[in-house]
């Protein structure tokens, strides 16, 4: 069941190319050089200790954080300090944040319709009736008039993924997406995400849910020390590990 | 197993806390009223044994008070003479909240920065300014501004900007005849450009392209000013309109007065229990009130009705005016609210106002006027003429004074309000692609400005009540000119409750437009 759900997607061109990434915060290396390559609606689930990089390396890829030596090219811009190209990435990579990160003063459908309609230009109209498709997709079409703060954490990462993906992304970035929620309202997050998965849309993944790995990941990174250490498939990952970290690392988590 | 239940009773009344509430709240509101009236009767006693009467005469009986500046130097009575004083008080506060506010934002924003001499700068400036005391800052301002040199025979002439011990002069413009026709012109361009406004607004919304919808206001406002400026005379028809209701206003009998302010209290009290009422229905129905809730439209009633009560009985209080009449308050009122419209309509007389005279008349709207050093008096001393803008040592002192105090505190409420937006917003708005003058726009200055608001308001009001320190440079504010009134007449207690009067009602107006501010800004939480 879960092969045949990955199998349905056939993964293309490359699409986030990383190469020798190095970054430092003052006199702490967080990366080391880290060198990776994500396909097209392929879905990447990072997993790590705290402290290993994991969240600063998807940080980078939409320059959130600055990388300091090696390359980055996301759908064919490469990233530097030119901030034209900076804008369009971030256009083209939508981000999910640990605490969500809404716009406490705006609606619910003004969170999502504000990029549209600024960054893209689009009718507030035509930026509204997609806004109600996605809350529809996320299962919460009756909050749109909401303001954040009268929401659950589970729907307001709901409402964080739509905000997302009305900027018609390319790529998803997931930090820590159900980090801060509680148990019950983990699984209406990750439904929403396996949804995503399912058609089609190429996700990277920060989060400590081994279940959500094994069952929608194409390919399981490991960090550790700002390097990753093992990459494979969940099946390859899960039940056959090689590195002796990666093995201490799922015997204290599984 | 058996629980036992106390029987249930209906609550007597001296047990009901509600009823206890408001009964307290009531009886603590009647002891203060007592309290008062029997201090006032008591003081109004000593007065009277000590020769000097607790009264309101010096109102309207000249005072011989002499004022160093203001609209009028040598004013005929006491109520004259305060009203130069409010106004000086006023002219400082006002101005000076608007720039402590700009000054204020700038600093606050400068100590955000990442440039190391902006940053510093603004730091030094917040703790120099911040940490010495205002009426120590306030003797500096006055003492550096009577070291300039004086003026001499030999400064005699125009200038644009001229600097001495007797203050500064510089070039300034004024209304002149044409000014408030002109006016009108401008607010009529003021709402066409809100209209534009809000054209171009839904036309963005509609269209996504963008819509400038500022602009067009601004050109808006432009036109109609440009056009305005020689047009304004085909307004003068409003003053004959305005006579007219002047004339109509004067021969209202004057039982009109408690009448429209009875209605007024009536009509108050009925909308805010409607408004209640309508507060307390839900989609369910009706929800039940409570006990409380029946105090409160009981005791909202019961105001409307005493606040009407009043208006007829202080209708009828007399009062003798500077000419020596005697009026009765719903006269005097009558009689105001006619000289207003008489007043407003001499403004719309294009006739008088346009002639041109040279150097004092432009025939237009506003004049441009350059100060001038001039001899006066016998003794031919240089001065300062009336043209231009003349701000005196006293009011450069006061002004300058709480204007740079109140700003360091400013820029530290605007520094901590950008701050207290988490850096995720800011995340947010960048992983969406929104530059960075739109999210600071749509995203964090929204958010600050919720957080600033409150303690900004407190600054507005610290402000306000510090110019009553002017009086340490001999400033001309309404606590100076009090002070001189005491001197003169002996009325401390009458005075001294003017300035109460006048304090709370400027403190009590910021509140309000603070308040209304944050309210419409407060963020919905579950």
């Amino acid at each position: 069941m879960e092969n045949e759900q990955r199998s349905t997607r056939t993964l293309g061109d490359p699409i986030v190319i990383t190469d020798g990434v190095k970054k430092w915060f003052g006199d702490f290396q967080a990366l080391k050089g880290v060198t990776a390559t994500v396909r097209e609606r392929e879905v990447v689930v990072i997993i790590g200790p705290s402290g290993s990089g994991k969240s600063t390396y998807i940080r980078c890829i939409n320059r959130l954080e600055a990388h300091q030596e090696g390359t980055i090219i996301v759908d064919g811009t490469e990233l530097t300090n030119d901030i034209k190209n900076i804008e369009k990435i971030r256009s083209e990579v939508g981000m999910v944040f640990q605490q969500f990160n809404l716009f406490p003063h705006l609606t619910v459908l003004d969170n999502i319709t504000l990029a549209p309609q600024w960054v893209r230009k689009q009718p507030k109209a035509e930026t509204e009736e997609y806004a109600m498709e996605l809350l529809e997709r996320v299962g919460i079409p009756e909050q749109a008039d909401k303001y954040p703060g009268q929401l659950s954490g589970g729907q307001q990462q709901r409402v964080a993924i739509a905000r997302s993906l009305a900027m018609k992304p390319r790529i998803m970035l997931f930090d820590e997406p159900t980090s801060a929620l509680d148990p019950e309202m983990i699984k209406e997050v990750l439904d929403v995400m396996k949804e995503l998965a399912h058609g089609g849309m190429t996700m990277m993944v920060v989060t400590h849910e081994m279940g959500f790995a094994r069952e929608v990941a194409d390919r399981v990174m490991f960090f550790d020390y700002g390097t990753i250490v093992e990459e494979g498939t969940p099946e390859h990952f899960f039940t056959n590990p090689q590195h002796d970290r990666t093995k201490l690392f799922l015997s204290q988590i599984l | 197993m058996t629980v036992e239940v106390r029987q249930h009773q209906k609550t007597p009344l001296w047990r009901n806390a509600t009823v206890l509430k408001w009964a307290s709240q009531v009886f603590v509101l009647f002891m203060l009223l007592f309290l008062f009236g029997a201090l006032g009767s008591r003081a109004t006693d000593n007065f009277a044994q000590s020769d000097i009467s607790f009264g309101w005469d010096w109102l309207s009986n000249p005072t011989g008070v002499q004022i160093r500046e203001g609209i009028d130097t040598l004013p005929d009575s006491g109520a004259r003479a305060l009203t130069v004083g409010i106004i000086n008080t006023m002219r400082v506060a006002i101005s000076g909240i608007f720039v402590a506010t700009l000054i204020g934002t700038i600093i606050g924003i400068a100590r955000l920065s990442s440039n190391w001499i902006v940053n510093k700068l603004a730091t030094v400036y917040i703790e120099t300014i911040r940490n010495i005391p205002l009426l120590v800052q306030i003797f500096f301002w006055s003492a550096l501004a009577v070291g300039l040199p004086s003026l001499t025979a030999e400064d005699v002439g125009t200038y644009w900007f001229k600097t001495s011990n007797r203050g500064f002069a510089f070039s300034w413009v004024f209304p002149d005849g044409g000014f408030w026709p002109w006016l009108v012109f401008i607010a009529v361009g003021f709402f066409v450009g809100r209209w534009l406004l809000r054209r171009r607004r839904q036309h963005q919304e509609d269209t996504g392209e963008p819509g400038h919808g500022g602009w067009y206001m601004a050109a808006s406002i432009l036109v109609f000013a440009v056009v305005g400026w020689f047009a304004w005379p085909v307004l003068s028809f409003m003053e004959p309109v305005l006579e007219a209701i002047e004339k109509f206003v004067a021969n209202l009998p004057q039982i009109i007065v408690p009448i429209v302010i009875a209605l007024g209290a009536i009509a108050a009290s009925v909308w805010w229990i409607r408004g209640f009422f309508e507060s307390r229905r839900t989609p369910a129905g009706f929800g039940k009130l409570t006990d409380d809730d029946w105090f409160r439209v009981v005791f909202a009633g019961f105001a409307g009705i005493a606040i009407a009560v009043v208006a007829f009985v202080i209708g009828e209080f007399t009062i003798k005016t500077v000419a020596g009449e005697v009026l009765s308050v719903a006269e005097l009122a009558i009689v105001g609210v006619s000289n207003f419209f008489g007043w407003l309509g001499a403004k719309f007389n294009a006739t008088d106002a346009n002639t041109v005279i040279e150097g004092i008349r432009s025939g237009g709207p506003l004049v441009f006027e350059r100060p001038q050093v001039i001899l006066a008096g016998g003794a031919q001393i240089p001065q300062f003429g009336s043209s231009g803008m003349v701000l005196t040592v006293p009011f450069f002192a006061i002004w300058t004074g709480v204007t740079v105090y109140t700003a360091s505190f400013i820029a530290e409420i605007v520094r901590g309000g950008i701050l207290a937006v988490p850096k995720g917003q800011t995340e947010a708005s960048m992983a969406l692609g929104l530059k960075r003058s739109q999210y600071l726009r749509q995203i964090i200055l929204p958010q600050a400005f919720r957080i600033i608001l409150p303690p900004l308001g407190n600054q507005y009001l610290n402000l306000a009540k510090n110019t009553s320190l002017g009086i340490a440079v001999a400033f001309a504010d309404i606590v100076a000119v009090g002070v001189t009134i005491v001197n003169q007449t002996g009325q401390s207690l009458p005075v001294v409750l003017v300035w109460m009067a006048f304090f709370l009602t400027v403190s009590l107006s910021i509140s309000a437009v603070v308040n209304y501010y944050n309210r419409r800004m407060q963020l919905v939480e579950r």
